[in-house]
């Protein structure tokens, strides 16, 4: 790192400190925005210091419970690793995070860098370790449709990853074998020149380990609505699906271009968190750490211990009564929090829809989730948010006719733990802004 | 082709005539669909599509059931086209770069997109309803939605030449609408609409919603049959949300 470097990151620690101090949260963005506009390969700059490399996490849903998984294995086995605050998945956010970390002379010193990584960010940020000496290890989750106005259609995104992956050697990656788009995708950029049908075909080159599930008990009896690329990523072919685990999600082949879902590097482990798309993100850490060199005992004790991110599956106690957050942010990720507090079997529900900026302006997806799967007789449903007529509408429409509309978060929260008794849960799914006032709210103990 | 919340559309328009004791049924037209299928529907729907599925049913439509959709819209069998599809029954649909792509030639429209480094047309809309649709029986002549869009619509290809048979469905108030120039959202020809609004459009329009359904038993059964009016105070209420 250069003296002009230093300089620029030290400003921007002394920033950053200064913004904790003032308590415009400690998960600040803007000093490394400041970073970035004075020097903008600071980023480049702020990795080399990472002495065993770097991991990046990618894909629609998942990066912060797959990251924090990969960053609690890593911290069992004694390594100094820094990460990026959830949401914070931007350029500017990562070097805030580096920023945040380093000394005063502005030098980074840890062993691995984790980061999650936004979809549309990915090109950008692998531009910039492409001179990275250190190990470059890459998990690939999944590409779902997230909110239409905020990022391109998927379609756009694997096309941009796809370029940018071509660049990149050296690099370990990790990917979901049961996403055909991503699949794809890590198969052309592992050996670019044969076709993605060869590469399927026979084993590929250790450099890209897949992991995905071989359970059919947990296929899906009818298909969610939510469903993206059902076509051959290869050929153009309608995709035949063995059964589908969630959306697009499943063992899937091309009758026409004979290409199929690759072969299993990893498909078991114990799971710490309910839900079939955090066995997902539990495979996907651990393939990461299996790369690593990281010992099977390790990894299955820190996984035993692992605490899920804010608004991920956290739980709360208030007055005696046990609130749980998941965090929904799209139709697929709604779906699966849905089907997820169903296998529960959740009674109490408070259902959030905000459409800020982080949310998403576009609310259309609500129409793509399967409200359907509630019913009047077995769930007491409360709606809130700054849309809270639109979800009102599509519960309606859902064939439910007796909820609770109440546009005041507050007191919708203060209403559904008021007809829950102390034995049950109160389940809020809530959009990313949504879920971060109800913890305000939860925290603050502001409700009773 | 679904996507964006298109299945909202299809659920709207499933409950209210259910809710009336309509009897309908959905048939989801795919390629593989044989066209005396789509022959026999009394109202047609078609909505978004990412572009690699755009393409594939673009293909098949544009040679197989673009023809028969054109002539069931100008028999009167209503038809709702929002977005992708909207743009697709137009004249045609210039792309930045390249040769234009030729569209169904149904609505008398064409669609010109400016540049990838152009902006959008993006966030929540508000239009008034022109008078086409004044029919319709309703509390509001205001429709809202969200609109998301790269490429701008103008309507009525030679407006010297003939008579514009295709007009306009409503008046921007707040928004872009076609092409954040004229003032103008959507088009209107015989009974059939098209639109940039998601949202989805029909569930909190109910009027139009209910315009389609009239069309359909009208065309069916060649008389004028009365809907039953329904407890829309849900629907308005989200709708007016967005004014
Ligand atoms: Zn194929």
């Amino acid at each position: 790192m250069s003296w002009f470097d230093s300089i620029i990151a030290t400003n921007a620690k002394t920033l950053s400190k200064i913004s904790t101090t003032l308590r415009l949260g400690a998960g600040a963005t803007w000093p490394g925005e400041i970073a970035l506009t004075v020097k903008p390969n600071i980023l480049s700059s702020l990795l080399s210091g990472l002495r065993k490399g770097i991991i990046i996490v990618a894909g629609t849903n998942g990066k912060t419970t797959t990251a924090r998984m990969i960053v609690t294995i890593l911290e069992a086995q004694g390594l100094r690793v820094i990460h990026n605050a959830s949401g914070a998945n931007l350029l500017n956010g990562i070097v805030s995070a580096l920023i945040n970390k380093a000394d005063w002379r502005g030098q980074v010193s840890a062993d691995w860098g984790v980061f999650e990584v936004d979809e549309n960010s990915l090109p950008q940020f692998i531009k910039s370790i492409k001179s990275i000496k250190s190990k470059v290890v890459l998990v690939l989750l999944n590409l779902f449709r997230d909110q239409l106005d905020r990022y391109g259609e998927v379609d756009v995104i694997s096309e941009k990853w796809q370029k940018s992956l071509e660049s990149l050697n050296n690099v370990k990656i990790i990917a979901n074998a049961d996403d055909p788009l991503i699949a794809y995708l890590a198969s052309s950029a592992s050996r670019p020149g044969p076709s993605f049908a060869q590469a399927t075909a026979g084993r590929l080159e250790a450099s890209t380990r897949f992991f995905g599930l071989d359970d059919p008990s947990q296929f899906q009896k009818k298909i969610e609505h939510a469903t993206d690329s059902t076509f051959c990523p290869t050929c153009g072919t309608r995709l035949l699906y063995e059964g589908y685990y969630y959306s697009h999600i499943g063992i899937w082949k091309c009758i026409k271009c004979k290409t199929k879902r690759p072969p299993l590097d990893v498909s078991e482990c114990d799971y710490p968190l309910p839900g079939l798309y955090n066995r997902y993100n539990t495979l996907a850490a651990v393939a990461a750490s299996q790369v690593l060199d990281i010992k099977q005992e390790t990894i299955s004790e820190a996984l035993a211990g692992f605490v899920p991110a804010f608004g991920r599956q956290e739980e709360f106690t208030i007055d005696g009564k046990k609130v749980k957050i998941f965090l929904s942010k799209n139709p697929t990720g709604f779906n699966q929090s849905l089907r997820t507090i169903l296998d529960l079997g959740a009674k109490h529900l408070l259902l959030v829809l905000n459409d800020r900026i982080p949310d998403g302006r576009d609310v259309s997806w609500i129409w793509d989730v399967d409200f359907e799967l509630l019913t009047q007789d077995e769930h007491v449903i409360t709606v809130s948010g700054d849309r809270v007529y639109d979800l009102a509408l599509r519960l309606k429409y859902a064939n439910l006719n007796q909820f609770f509309v109440e546009p005041n978060l507050h007191h919708a929260l203060k209403q559904s733990l008021d007809v829950s008794s102390k034995s049950e849960t109160l389940y809020i799914l809530a959009t990313y802004s949504a879920m971060l006032d109800v913890r305000k709210l939860l925290t603050g103990r502001k409700i009773l | 082709m679904s996507t964006y919340g298109d299945r909202g559309n299809i659920i709207c328009l499933e409950k209210r005539c259910e809710w009336r004791g309509i009897e309908a049924r959905v048939t989801q037209v795919t390629l593989e669909t044989p066209v005396r299928e789509l022959k026999s529907c009394d109202l047609i729907f078609m909505g978004g599509a990412q572009d690699r599925q755009q393409k594939l049913a673009g293909d098949d439509f544009l040679h197989h059931k673009g023809p028969v959709v054109k002539a069931m819209v100008e028999q009167g069998v209503p038809a709702l086209f929002v977005c992708a599809a909207y743009q697709f029954v137009g004249h045609y649909y210039q792309p930045y770069q390249g040769d234009k792509i030729p569209g169904a030639g149904i609505f008398d429209l064409y669609t010109v997109h400016p540049g990838d480094q152009k902006k959008r047309l993006i966030g929540n809309v508000v239009a008034e309803l022109s008078c086409q649709l004044s029919a319709v029986s309703c509390q509001l002549k205001t429709i809202v939605g969200f609109e998301n869009h790269g490429g701008k619509t103008y309507l009525n290809e030679n407006p010297k030449s003939q008579i514009p048979m295709t007009k306009p469905l409503a008046k921007v108030i707040k928004g872009f609408g076609n092409n954040g120039e004229d003032g103008y959202e959507g088009a209107v020809y015989k009974n059939s609409i098209g639109s940039y609004f998601h949202g989805p459009l029909l569930p909190k329009n109910p009027h139009i919603a209910d315009w389609l359904i009239a069309k359909a038993l009208e065309m069916k059964y060649g008389k004028i049959i009365p809907l039953e009016n329904l407890d829309d105070s849900l629907e308005w209420q989200a709708h007016s949300q967005m004014l």
